[in-house]
Protein backbone atom coordinates (compact mmCIF):
# COMPACT_ATOMS: atom_id res chain seq x y z
CA UNK A 1 0.00 0.00 0.00
CA UNK A 2 1.39 3.47 -0.82
CA UNK A 3 2.98 5.21 2.13
CA UNK A 4 0.52 8.11 1.94
CA UNK A 5 -2.34 5.79 2.69
CA UNK A 6 -0.61 4.31 5.69
CA UNK A 7 0.24 7.42 7.65
CA UNK A 8 -2.33 8.64 10.21
CA UNK A 9 -4.91 11.18 9.01
CA UNK A 10 -4.30 13.65 11.82
CA UNK A 11 -6.59 16.55 12.59
CA UNK A 12 -7.11 18.91 9.68
CA UNK A 13 -6.40 22.56 10.41
CA UNK A 14 -7.22 23.81 6.96
CA UNK A 15 -6.61 23.63 3.25
CA UNK A 16 -4.52 26.35 1.71
CA UNK A 17 -2.85 27.37 -1.50
CA UNK A 18 0.53 28.94 -1.18
CA UNK A 19 4.09 28.82 -2.45
CA UNK A 20 5.88 25.77 -1.00
CA UNK A 21 8.16 28.09 0.96
CA UNK A 22 5.21 29.23 3.00
CA UNK A 23 5.01 25.81 4.61
CA UNK A 24 8.55 26.02 5.87
CA UNK A 25 8.16 29.52 7.22
CA UNK A 26 4.91 28.94 9.04
CA UNK A 27 5.29 25.63 10.79
CA UNK A 28 7.74 26.29 13.60
CA UNK A 29 5.08 25.33 16.13
CA UNK A 30 3.43 22.69 14.03
CA UNK A 31 3.70 18.95 14.59
CA UNK A 32 2.07 16.82 11.97
CA UNK A 33 1.77 16.17 8.31
CA UNK A 34 1.25 18.60 5.48
CA UNK A 35 -0.77 16.81 2.84
CA UNK A 36 0.06 18.16 -0.59
CA UNK A 37 -2.00 17.93 -3.76
CA UNK A 38 -0.46 18.84 -7.11
CA UNK A 39 -2.57 18.19 -10.17
CA UNK A 40 -3.51 14.51 -10.01
CA UNK A 41 -0.77 13.61 -7.60
CA UNK A 42 -0.57 13.77 -3.85
CA UNK A 43 2.10 13.69 -1.25
CA UNK A 44 3.04 14.81 2.21
CA UNK A 45 5.69 16.45 4.32
CA UNK A 46 6.27 15.35 7.88
CA UNK A 47 7.14 18.28 10.08
CA UNK A 48 8.01 18.62 13.71
CA UNK A 49 8.24 22.24 14.85
CA UNK A 50 9.71 23.57 11.64
CA UNK A 51 11.94 20.58 11.16
CA UNK A 52 11.07 18.79 7.96
CA UNK A 53 11.57 15.07 8.40
CA UNK A 54 10.24 13.42 5.31
CA UNK A 55 8.97 14.34 1.86
CA UNK A 56 6.82 12.11 -0.26
CA UNK A 57 4.92 12.49 -3.51
CA UNK A 58 3.04 10.04 -5.64
CA UNK A 59 1.60 10.41 -9.12
CA UNK A 60 0.15 7.25 -10.56
CA UNK A 61 2.81 4.60 -10.16
CA UNK A 62 5.59 7.10 -9.75
CA UNK A 63 6.72 7.65 -6.18
CA UNK A 64 9.14 10.38 -5.15
CA UNK A 65 10.76 10.44 -1.73
CA UNK A 66 13.18 12.78 0.00
CA UNK A 67 14.88 15.36 -2.19
CA UNK A 68 13.18 14.20 -5.35
CA UNK A 69 9.80 14.96 -3.78
CA UNK A 70 11.07 18.21 -2.30
CA UNK A 71 12.47 19.35 -5.65
CA UNK A 72 9.13 18.63 -7.25
CA UNK A 73 7.29 20.65 -4.57
CA UNK A 74 9.69 23.51 -5.06
CA UNK A 75 9.23 23.45 -8.81
CA UNK A 76 5.64 24.58 -8.27
CA UNK A 77 4.85 28.27 -7.87
CA UNK A 78 2.00 27.33 -5.54
CA UNK A 79 0.79 24.11 -4.10
CA UNK A 80 -2.42 23.09 -2.44
CA UNK A 81 -2.03 21.55 0.97
CA UNK A 82 -3.79 20.60 4.15
CA UNK A 83 -2.12 21.05 7.51
CA UNK A 84 -2.99 18.02 9.65
CA UNK A 85 -1.95 18.08 13.27
CA UNK A 86 -0.61 14.89 14.89
CA UNK A 87 -0.71 13.66 18.44
CA UNK A 88 2.67 12.37 19.69
CA UNK A 89 1.43 8.83 19.09
CA UNK A 90 0.35 9.60 15.54
CA UNK A 91 3.62 11.35 14.87
CA UNK A 92 5.59 8.36 16.15
CA UNK A 93 3.50 6.08 13.96
CA UNK A 94 4.11 8.26 10.90
CA UNK A 95 7.85 8.29 11.57
CA UNK A 96 7.84 4.53 11.80
CA UNK A 97 5.94 4.17 8.53
CA UNK A 98 8.35 6.55 6.83
CA UNK A 99 11.28 4.79 8.43
CA UNK A 100 12.60 8.04 9.86
CA UNK A 101 14.56 8.17 13.06
CA UNK A 102 14.05 11.56 14.55
CA UNK A 103 16.36 12.79 17.25
CA UNK A 104 15.19 14.83 20.23
CA UNK A 105 13.37 17.76 18.74
CA UNK A 106 15.09 21.05 19.03
CA UNK A 107 13.78 24.53 18.58
CA UNK A 108 15.97 25.37 15.67
CA UNK A 109 14.35 24.90 12.36
CA UNK A 110 16.11 22.72 9.91
CA UNK A 111 15.85 19.69 7.73
CA UNK A 112 16.69 16.17 8.77
CA UNK A 113 17.69 15.55 5.22
CA UNK A 114 21.19 16.34 4.04
CA UNK A 115 21.38 19.73 2.44
CA UNK A 116 20.76 19.46 -1.27
CA UNK A 117 23.08 20.93 -3.85
CA UNK A 118 20.68 23.65 -4.79
CA UNK A 119 18.87 25.95 -2.44
CA UNK A 120 15.47 24.36 -2.36
CA UNK A 121 14.12 26.69 0.27
CA UNK A 122 15.26 29.91 -1.33
CA UNK A 123 12.59 32.52 -0.91
CA UNK A 124 12.48 35.42 -3.27
CA UNK A 125 10.91 38.75 -2.66
CA UNK A 126 9.41 39.11 -6.07
CA UNK A 127 5.64 39.06 -5.99
CA UNK A 128 4.25 35.59 -6.01
CA UNK A 129 1.76 34.89 -8.74
CA UNK A 130 -1.80 34.94 -7.58
CA UNK A 131 -2.99 31.36 -7.66
CA UNK A 132 -6.40 30.68 -9.09
CA UNK A 133 -9.14 29.65 -6.72
CA UNK A 134 -9.38 25.92 -6.40
CA UNK A 135 -12.55 24.26 -7.62
CA UNK A 136 -14.42 22.54 -4.81
CA UNK A 137 -14.71 18.81 -5.13
CA UNK A 138 -18.31 17.69 -4.85
CA UNK A 139 -18.96 16.16 -1.49
CA UNK A 140 -15.46 16.76 -0.26
CA UNK A 141 -15.22 17.13 3.49
CA UNK A 142 -12.80 19.95 3.75
CA UNK A 143 -12.49 23.04 5.76
CA UNK A 144 -12.56 26.27 3.73
CA UNK A 145 -9.38 26.78 1.84
CA UNK A 146 -7.44 29.96 1.67
CA UNK A 147 -6.54 31.10 -1.77
CA UNK A 148 -3.29 32.84 -1.13
CA UNK A 149 -0.71 32.80 1.60
CA UNK A 150 2.63 34.44 1.22
CA UNK A 151 5.71 34.31 3.34
CA UNK A 152 6.70 37.69 4.66
CA UNK A 153 10.36 37.28 3.93
CA UNK A 154 12.97 39.08 1.99
CA UNK A 155 15.58 37.56 -0.26
CA UNK A 156 17.21 34.48 1.23
CA UNK A 157 19.47 31.92 -0.24
CA UNK A 158 20.24 29.74 2.76
CA UNK A 159 19.94 26.04 2.40
CA UNK A 160 17.71 25.54 5.38
CA UNK A 161 14.09 26.55 5.62
CA UNK A 162 13.80 30.29 5.92
CA UNK A 163 12.17 31.14 9.20
CA UNK A 164 11.48 34.83 9.51
CA UNK A 165 12.45 36.27 12.87
CA UNK A 166 8.83 36.93 13.61
CA UNK A 167 6.37 34.30 12.56
CA UNK A 168 3.45 35.92 10.88
CA UNK A 169 0.65 33.51 11.60
CA UNK A 170 0.77 30.34 13.58
CA UNK A 171 -1.51 27.36 13.71
CA UNK A 172 -3.86 29.07 16.14
CA UNK A 173 -4.21 32.09 13.86
CA UNK A 174 -5.00 29.93 10.88
CA UNK A 175 -7.57 28.00 12.89
CA UNK A 176 -9.24 31.21 14.10
CA UNK A 177 -9.34 32.68 10.63
CA UNK A 178 -10.73 29.42 9.28
CA UNK A 179 -13.44 29.46 11.94
CA UNK A 180 -14.44 33.01 11.06
CA UNK A 181 -14.53 32.11 7.38
CA UNK A 182 -16.97 29.30 8.19
CA UNK A 183 -19.50 31.68 9.75
CA UNK A 184 -22.68 32.21 7.80
CA UNK A 185 -22.37 35.20 5.51
CA UNK A 186 -18.58 35.46 5.42
CA UNK A 187 -17.55 35.48 1.77
CA UNK A 188 -13.84 36.02 2.31
CA UNK A 189 -11.40 36.90 5.04
CA UNK A 190 -7.92 38.29 4.60
CA UNK A 191 -5.08 39.09 6.95
CA UNK A 192 -3.07 41.91 5.50
CA UNK A 193 -0.69 44.70 6.34
CA UNK A 194 0.37 47.88 4.61
CA UNK A 195 2.57 45.97 2.20
CA UNK A 196 0.90 42.71 1.34
CA UNK A 197 -1.80 40.19 1.73
CA UNK A 198 -0.65 37.57 4.20
CA UNK A 199 -3.44 35.09 3.91
CA UNK A 200 -6.78 34.99 2.17
CA UNK A 201 -9.59 32.51 2.62
CA UNK A 202 -12.40 32.71 0.12
CA UNK A 203 -12.81 32.79 -3.61
CA UNK A 204 -12.32 36.46 -4.35
CA UNK A 205 -9.74 38.49 -6.16
CA UNK A 206 -7.39 39.75 -3.53
CA UNK A 207 -6.12 42.97 -5.08
CA UNK A 208 -9.48 44.77 -5.46
CA UNK A 209 -10.42 43.69 -1.95
CA UNK A 210 -7.13 44.90 -0.53
CA UNK A 211 -7.49 48.19 -2.35
CA UNK A 212 -10.78 48.81 -0.57
CA UNK A 213 -9.41 47.57 2.73
CA UNK A 214 -6.43 49.91 2.52
CA UNK A 215 -8.71 52.75 1.61
CA UNK A 216 -10.72 52.14 4.79
CA UNK A 217 -7.52 51.81 6.75
CA UNK A 218 -6.38 55.14 5.41
CA UNK A 219 -9.59 56.71 6.73
CA UNK A 220 -9.06 55.27 10.21
CA UNK A 221 -5.43 56.41 10.15
CA UNK A 222 -6.66 59.94 9.56
CA UNK A 223 -9.39 59.99 12.18
CA UNK A 224 -7.92 57.93 15.02
CA UNK A 225 -5.44 60.62 16.14
CA UNK A 226 -8.31 63.11 16.32
CA UNK A 227 -10.42 61.00 18.65
CA UNK A 228 -10.07 60.00 22.25
CA UNK A 229 -12.41 57.08 21.97
CA UNK A 230 -10.03 54.29 22.95
CA UNK A 231 -8.59 51.71 20.61
CA UNK A 232 -9.86 51.14 17.11
CA UNK A 233 -12.13 48.09 16.91
CA UNK A 234 -13.45 47.99 13.35
CA UNK A 235 -14.69 49.97 10.41
CA UNK A 236 -17.52 48.61 8.29
CA UNK A 237 -18.56 49.89 4.92
CA UNK A 238 -22.01 48.71 3.98
CA UNK A 239 -23.24 48.74 0.41
CA UNK A 240 -26.35 47.04 -0.98
CA UNK A 241 -24.33 43.96 -1.97
CA UNK A 242 -22.73 43.40 1.43
CA UNK A 243 -20.18 44.64 3.92
CA UNK A 244 -16.46 45.19 3.94
CA UNK A 245 -15.04 45.19 7.44
CA UNK A 246 -11.53 45.97 8.56
CA UNK A 247 -10.23 45.41 12.07
CA UNK A 248 -6.85 45.21 13.77
CA UNK A 249 -5.52 41.70 14.29
CA UNK A 250 -2.32 41.45 16.33
CA UNK A 251 0.23 43.39 14.28
CA UNK A 252 -1.90 43.11 11.17
CA UNK A 253 -5.43 43.75 9.97
CA UNK A 254 -8.35 41.58 9.09
CA UNK A 255 -10.53 42.33 6.13
CA UNK A 256 -13.87 40.57 5.94
CA UNK A 257 -16.12 40.54 2.94
CA UNK A 258 -19.62 39.53 3.98
CA UNK A 259 -23.11 39.23 2.61
CA UNK A 260 -25.63 41.91 3.54
CA UNK A 261 -27.54 39.52 5.76
CA UNK A 262 -24.71 38.87 8.17
CA UNK A 263 -25.25 39.54 11.84
CA UNK A 264 -23.04 42.59 12.40
CA UNK A 265 -23.47 42.24 16.16
CA UNK A 266 -22.00 38.75 16.03
CA UNK A 267 -19.03 39.92 13.98
CA UNK A 268 -18.46 42.83 16.38
CA UNK A 269 -18.31 40.45 19.33
CA UNK A 270 -15.83 38.21 17.53
CA UNK A 271 -13.60 41.13 16.59
CA UNK A 272 -13.67 42.47 20.13
CA UNK A 273 -12.85 39.05 21.56
CA UNK A 274 -9.97 38.64 19.12
CA UNK A 275 -8.54 42.01 20.08
CA UNK A 276 -8.91 41.31 23.79
CA UNK A 277 -7.18 37.94 23.34
CA UNK A 278 -4.41 39.69 21.43
CA UNK A 279 -3.92 42.15 24.26
CA UNK A 280 -3.60 39.32 26.77
CA UNK A 281 -0.96 37.39 24.82
CA UNK B 1 -38.59 70.38 13.30
CA UNK B 2 -35.27 68.73 12.36
CA UNK B 3 -34.09 69.04 15.96
CA UNK B 4 -37.22 67.24 17.10
CA UNK B 5 -36.52 64.34 14.79
CA UNK B 6 -32.90 64.18 15.83
CA UNK B 7 -34.02 64.14 19.42
CA UNK B 8 -35.62 60.76 18.75
CA UNK B 9 -32.09 59.43 18.45
CA UNK B 10 -30.80 61.18 21.49
CA UNK B 11 -33.37 59.51 23.71
CA UNK B 12 -32.03 56.11 22.71
CA UNK B 13 -29.88 54.80 25.54
CA UNK B 14 -26.17 55.59 25.12
CA UNK B 15 -26.58 57.85 22.08
CA UNK B 16 -24.35 60.90 22.44
CA UNK B 17 -25.07 62.91 19.32
CA UNK B 18 -27.07 63.05 16.14
CA UNK B 19 -25.76 65.23 13.35
CA UNK B 20 -26.98 66.13 9.88
CA UNK B 21 -24.14 67.22 7.68
CA UNK B 22 -23.83 68.37 4.13
CA UNK B 23 -21.19 66.93 1.85
CA UNK B 24 -19.25 70.22 1.93
CA UNK B 25 -18.71 69.68 5.65
CA UNK B 26 -21.30 72.14 6.87
CA UNK B 27 -23.25 70.90 9.86
CA UNK B 28 -26.92 71.53 9.13
CA UNK B 29 -28.20 70.53 12.53
CA UNK B 30 -26.92 68.67 15.53
CA UNK B 31 -28.15 67.59 18.89
CA UNK B 32 -25.88 66.21 21.55
CA UNK B 33 -25.61 65.10 25.13
CA UNK B 34 -22.38 64.50 27.02
CA UNK B 35 -20.14 65.17 24.06
CA UNK B 36 -18.62 68.25 22.45
CA UNK B 37 -18.64 68.53 18.69
CA UNK B 38 -15.34 70.32 18.37
CA UNK B 39 -13.17 70.94 15.32
CA UNK B 40 -11.58 67.51 15.61
CA UNK B 41 -14.90 65.74 15.67
CA UNK B 42 -16.14 67.82 12.76
CA UNK B 43 -13.04 66.78 10.82
CA UNK B 44 -13.64 63.15 11.74
CA UNK B 45 -17.22 63.30 10.53
CA UNK B 46 -16.22 64.98 7.26
CA UNK B 47 -13.40 62.52 6.67
CA UNK B 48 -15.56 59.47 7.27
CA UNK B 49 -18.27 60.89 5.03
CA UNK B 50 -16.06 61.84 2.10
CA UNK B 51 -13.67 58.88 2.28
CA UNK B 52 -16.50 56.38 2.54
CA UNK B 53 -18.24 57.86 -0.45
CA UNK B 54 -15.02 57.67 -2.45
CA UNK B 55 -14.33 54.11 -1.31
CA UNK B 56 -17.84 53.00 -2.18
CA UNK B 57 -17.41 54.57 -5.61
CA UNK B 58 -14.47 52.22 -6.15
CA UNK B 59 -16.82 49.32 -5.59
CA UNK B 60 -18.41 49.64 -9.00
CA UNK B 61 -20.03 52.94 -8.06
CA UNK B 62 -21.94 51.24 -5.30
CA UNK B 63 -24.38 53.29 -3.31
CA UNK B 64 -23.27 53.74 0.26
CA UNK B 65 -25.77 52.18 2.66
CA UNK B 66 -24.11 52.71 6.01
CA UNK B 67 -20.71 53.14 7.61
CA UNK B 68 -19.79 51.98 11.10
CA UNK B 69 -16.61 53.02 12.87
CA UNK B 70 -16.15 51.53 16.29
CA UNK B 71 -13.60 52.29 18.98
CA UNK B 72 -13.42 50.70 22.40
CA UNK B 73 -15.41 53.57 23.93
CA UNK B 74 -17.55 55.09 21.24
CA UNK B 75 -19.18 54.32 17.96
CA UNK B 76 -19.96 56.37 14.88
CA UNK B 77 -22.64 55.43 12.37
CA UNK B 78 -23.05 57.32 9.15
CA UNK B 79 -25.93 56.92 6.74
CA UNK B 80 -26.81 58.84 3.60
CA UNK B 81 -29.99 60.88 3.68
CA UNK B 82 -30.24 62.45 0.29
CA UNK B 83 -27.80 63.23 -2.50
CA UNK B 84 -25.55 65.53 -0.48
CA UNK B 85 -26.68 65.02 3.08
CA UNK B 86 -25.72 62.49 5.71
CA UNK B 87 -26.91 61.57 9.17
CA UNK B 88 -24.29 60.71 11.76
CA UNK B 89 -25.01 59.12 15.08
CA UNK B 90 -22.35 58.99 17.77
CA UNK B 91 -22.93 56.65 20.65
CA UNK B 92 -21.26 54.68 23.37
CA UNK B 93 -20.40 51.28 22.04
CA UNK B 94 -22.83 49.68 24.46
CA UNK B 95 -25.63 51.12 22.34
CA UNK B 96 -28.13 48.92 20.53
CA UNK B 97 -26.96 49.35 16.95
CA UNK B 98 -29.99 47.60 15.53
CA UNK B 99 -32.23 50.16 17.16
CA UNK B 100 -30.20 53.04 15.75
CA UNK B 101 -30.12 51.71 12.20
CA UNK B 102 -33.85 51.03 12.42
CA UNK B 103 -34.52 54.61 13.56
CA UNK B 104 -32.22 55.96 10.85
CA UNK B 105 -34.20 54.20 8.14
CA UNK B 106 -37.52 54.99 9.75
CA UNK B 107 -36.81 58.73 10.04
CA UNK B 108 -34.89 59.21 6.81
CA UNK B 109 -37.80 60.62 4.81
CA UNK B 110 -38.84 62.91 7.62
CA UNK B 111 -35.32 64.30 7.92
CA UNK B 112 -34.97 64.76 4.17
CA UNK B 113 -38.24 66.67 4.10
CA UNK B 114 -36.70 69.18 6.52
CA UNK B 115 -33.61 69.81 4.42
Amino acid sequence: MPMIELIPDGKSIGWMQAPPQWIFTHTVRFIGVVRVVIKDGEGFILIRKGKTLFYYFRHGRIELKGHAALDYFNSQSTIEFNLCKYTPEEFAQALKICNVEDQVPDNTAGSALPAPDKSPFAVVSTPFPEPAPVAEEPGAQRVPRPVVARPKTSVHTERDPVIPPQIILDEKDIRIIGQIKKLNGIVAISVFDEEQNIILMGDVEIEPLLKIARSLLSTTDKITPLLEWGSFVHMTLQIPEGNIIIAPYNDYYLCLLTTRTINIGHIRRILRDLQQDGEHV
Amino acid sequence: MLKEILNKFLIIKDVLAAVVIEENGEIIESIKSGIVIDKNLEDVISTVMLDSKTTAAHLGNAALSMVFVEYSDNFLILGPLAEEFFLIIIAKNSVNIGQITYEMKKNQDAIVSCL
